[in-house]
């Protein structure tokens, strides 16, 4: 084995350690924090129902869950979604590149915490809010966005980021 | 106070083998070194069993329902059976890591004690597990302590183990699949003593043979049932999903394949041995990350434990000193090892050197799609996700290749060039007989999907060699290793199983009201929904359904189930199966729609069984390969 070979055997995993420490010391909520809220783009798309949703439709305190049937850690985060439309939070889905048959049919089986899904298969709006991927979750003042997190929505992500920002929206009120 | 017991005698484990290490610290280099070793031997096997009684008074504590103890509390309940209160205690974070440790001391103590009295290895074999232990150990008891008390006044009622891992496979899963994981942490300290040590004329390949193919049959095992578990219980009809934590279970098992056959080859002959030591090093470095990525919530994953960046840094470090040091005196020693460069091109070492090439792509692949978002999201902020399309794109070419070496690996001989054309023979009909198989399938089935075909075209290549093989040593007494021909057959059978089941299976979603009858198909002629009932259990309410299906002319009876946990309040699905032979009929219930009628998923799974029984082939193989008095 020549030279630059056993360099690298220990040459590659401190690369491969260090960028992951990098990784874990970039704090997580940091990122969140530094948000920029901005005003909620304009739509009008229809609901899973079929019901025609405009953007002034989201008024008041909303938070925006994408999800879709395809995707599995939605179906992760999906308990956690019910215990918070179950204390009362006006969970918006916006579905993301699905086909309503089967969202609908995804509703059916795993329960649905959502007020109603707005349904956007080519990703419309999901691309005007800036979405990535699926599942995300937005925070909604007011049409104002103030918050978004990508992946799953967890009890920390709830209560470091979005909870404090709900109540201080509830308090000026 | 039991509590307090069990919680100091992991505490004087610590000690002991911090004590254990600092003595010999001042003796690392010299080499006579008889009355340190018996002295740091005893102290070494006290350590180990003050980890096993301190485990002992946890497993009595869950058992008793001390729920003044923060981490009972939490995950376990009077009302479990004594099973499930048992098994509860690897159902979270802190109390699997303390299962971890208990079974990486069980391979230690039993590995230590089995080598000679004066074993040159043995010391420093010794040092490097009390090493990799301690720093476990201290990870258990500063980030992750599951003896912490809820103080002053204790839970009265604990919170219950979630239930999708009430189950007894998923209460065997973890044990088995821990096993697997940490036995390589023998081959690991024995190469890396034996690197230390620095006399290569010592024999180490035989010493940790036996044991390493235990723990490839404990993380097969585990993984499998992991699998089976995910196939039953979560009601999402799969089996593997690609999922960074099953990733990170399957890195390890191909790391250890690779060094198996590796490690057979080097005791062959005299090549291959600078690849068995690395391989041996990365299995359990691989092992480290694996744990690093489930525990620190890097990565969001079914799995993940509770996301804890403090948790993940510990680790992080301590795994990445440990590899460090591995690769850093394997790299310092490899010049001075003298082994033959030259593998013999059509030797059947250099079948198997492909193979080990091919095995390190596929882990280097797993590993970037595992690594590959986090690098994106750092560089410029974007989520992606890599999902199955990405690994079955990649893999289905890899085992194209491995496929036709296996195939000639078979003919050929150590050591010695065997010309192309002497093993012609023995390539060709395995080749024709599959060609024609895979041509057969897309005839009948009439799907084309070139990934499946590549699967069904490599899984039965090797599946005829070996067969064709056991045919010529029937008629012409040619030599063949049983223990091999058994664990390959399996492994062509996995690949055949998983791409009929990719090209055969399908789903259907129902709508039906009780007392209802539909036609689904050819195969269905009947589905009725005969009766639903709200029954009690001891912790937990079930709707439970009785479906009746007419299916190829013979009525089947399904019972899926919906449970409601009381104290979590979690609602799961209990998925019906029915299984023959060639297919499972796979039905979950949905909810109740508005009106009265309910939602069914029904899947027709293909070959799953024979997934399962694959996996089971391989294990039989390994443990023919144990048990053969004559190997290596």
């Amino acid at each position: 084995m020549n030279k630059p070979l056993r360099f690298l055997i220990v040459l590659l995993p401190i690369i491969i350690f260090s960028f992951f420490a990098k990784v874990l010391l970039v704090e997580e909520d940091e990122k969140f924090l530094k948000f920029n809220a901005k005003n909620l783009p304009s739509f009008e798309l229809n609901d899973l129902d079929g019901v025609a949703v405009k953007s002034q439709s989201l008024d008041g305190i909303k938070l925006v869950n994408v999800w879709a049937s395809w995707c599995i850690t939605c179906l992760v985060e999906h308990p956690f979604l019910t215990k918070l439309s179950d204390e009362n939070i006006q969970i918006v889905g916006l579905n993301y590149k699905d086909s309503s048959d089967k969202a609908n049919a995804w509703l059916q089986k795993n329960g649905n915490p959502y007020i109603f899904s707005i349904y956007d298969p080519r990703g419309d709006l999901a691309f005007d809010l800036g979405v990535t991927g699926a599942p995300e979750s937005f925070l909604l003042i007011d049409n104002q966005v103030i918050a978004h997190i990508q992946g799953e929505m967890t009890q920390r992500k709830w209560e470091t980021i979005f909870y404090p920002l709900i109540n201080k929206a509830r308090k000026t009120k | 106070m039991i509590g307090e017991i069990s919680h100091f005698l992991s505490l004087s484990a610590v000690v002991i083998f911090c004590l254990i290490l600092i003595f010999n610290f001042f003796f690392i280099f010299d080499k006579t070194h008889s009355n340190q070793l018996s002295l740091s031997l005893r102290m070494f096997n006290q350590a180990c069993w003050l980890v096993f009684i301190s485990f002992g008074m946890y497993v009595y504590l869950s058992i008793n329902d001390d729920f003044s103890i923060a981490y009972i509390a939490s995950h376990s309940n009077s009302q479990l059976p004594i099973f499930y209160k048992i098994s509860s205690i690897w159902s979270a974070h802190e109390g699997s890591m303390f299962l971890w440790i208990v079974f990486l001391t069980v391979w230690s103590i039993l590995f230590i004690n089995s080598l000679h009295r004066n074993h040159p290895l043995k010391r420093i074999t010794l040092l490097m597990l009390s090493l990799i232990i301690l720093g476990f150990l201290l990870f258990l008891l500063l980030t992750s302590n599951p003896f912490e008390r809820i103080l002053p006044f204790g839970a009265i009622e604990g919170a219950d183990i979630n239930p999708v891992l009430q189950d007894p496979a998923l209460a065997i899963h973890p044990p088995m699949l821990y096993l697997g994981y940490v036995g390589f942490v023998i081959s690991f300290s024995f190469i890396t003593a034996y690197l230390f040590h620095g006399n290569f004329e010592l024999e180490w390949e035989k010493d940790i043979k036996n044991w390493s193919l235990v723990a490839w049959i404990f993380l097969t095992i585990g993984i499998t049932l992991g699998s089976w578990w995910a196939y039953y219980e979560l009601g999402w009809g799969g089996y593997w999903f690609w999922d960074p934590v099953e990733n990170v279970a399957l890195m390890p098992w191909l790391a250890a394949t690779a060094f198996m056959h590796s490690l057979y080859a080097s005791s062959k002959s005299n090549v291959l041995k600078t690849w068995t030591m690395f391989l041996g090093i990365l299995i359990f470095a691989l092992s480290l990350f694996g744990a690093f990525i489930v525990r620190s919530g890097i990565i969001d994953s079914v799995h993940s434990f509770a996301n804890d960046p403090q948790r993940g840094l510990y680790l992080l470090i301590f795994s990445g000193l440990i590899t460090l040091l591995a690769l850093g005196i394997f790299a310092y020693r490899v010049p001075s090892l003298n082994v033959s460069r030259f593998v013999i091109s059509g030797s059947k070492e250099s079948y198997l050197s492909m193979n080990n090439i091919l095995m390190i792509t596929s882990i280097f692949s797993i590993f970037l799609g595992v690594t590959y978002p986090l690098i994106i999201e750092a560089v410029n902020g974007e989520k992606v996700s890599i999902g199955p399309p990405y690994y079955n794109t990649i893999f289905a070419p890899l085992i194209l290749i491995a496929s036709i070496f296996i195939m000639a690996s078979l003919d050929s001989i150590w050591q010695r060039s065997k010309p192309f054309k002497s093993i012609v023979s023995s390539i060709i009909v395995p080749m024709i007989l599959s060609l024609i198989f895979t041509y057969v399938v897309w005839h009948v089935t009439a799907v084309f999907s070139i990934l499946s075909y590549i699967g069904i075209f490599s899984g039965s290549l090797i599946l005829f060699s070996y067969l064709y093989r056991i045919l010529s040593n029937f008629f012409y007494k040619k030599f063949i290793n049983i223990g091999s021909a058994v664990a390959h057959i399996g492994f062509g059978l996995l690949f055949i199983a998983i791409s009929f089941n990719s090209i055969l299976s399908y789903e259907k979603n129902l709508n039906l009201a009780p007392g209802e009858t539909i036609l689904i198909d050819e195969s269905i002629e009947e589905f009725s929904f005969d009766d639903i009932k709200v029954l009690k259990a001891s912790n937990h309410d079930v709707i439970s359904v009785e479906v009746s299906l007419l299916q190829d002319g013979n009525n089947i009876f399904l019972n899926p189930q919906k449970r409601k946990y009381a104290t979590r309040g979690q609602i799961t699905t209990e998925s019906s199966i029915h299984a023959s032979i060639l297919k499972d009929t796979y039905l979950t219930i949905g909810d109740q729609l508005e009106n009265g009628s309910w939602t069914f998923a029904l899947k027709i799974n293909y070959f799953i069984k024979w997934i399962w029984f694959s996996a089971s082939l391989m294990v039989m193989g390994m443990l023919i390969t144990i048990f053969k008095k004559k190997a290596i």
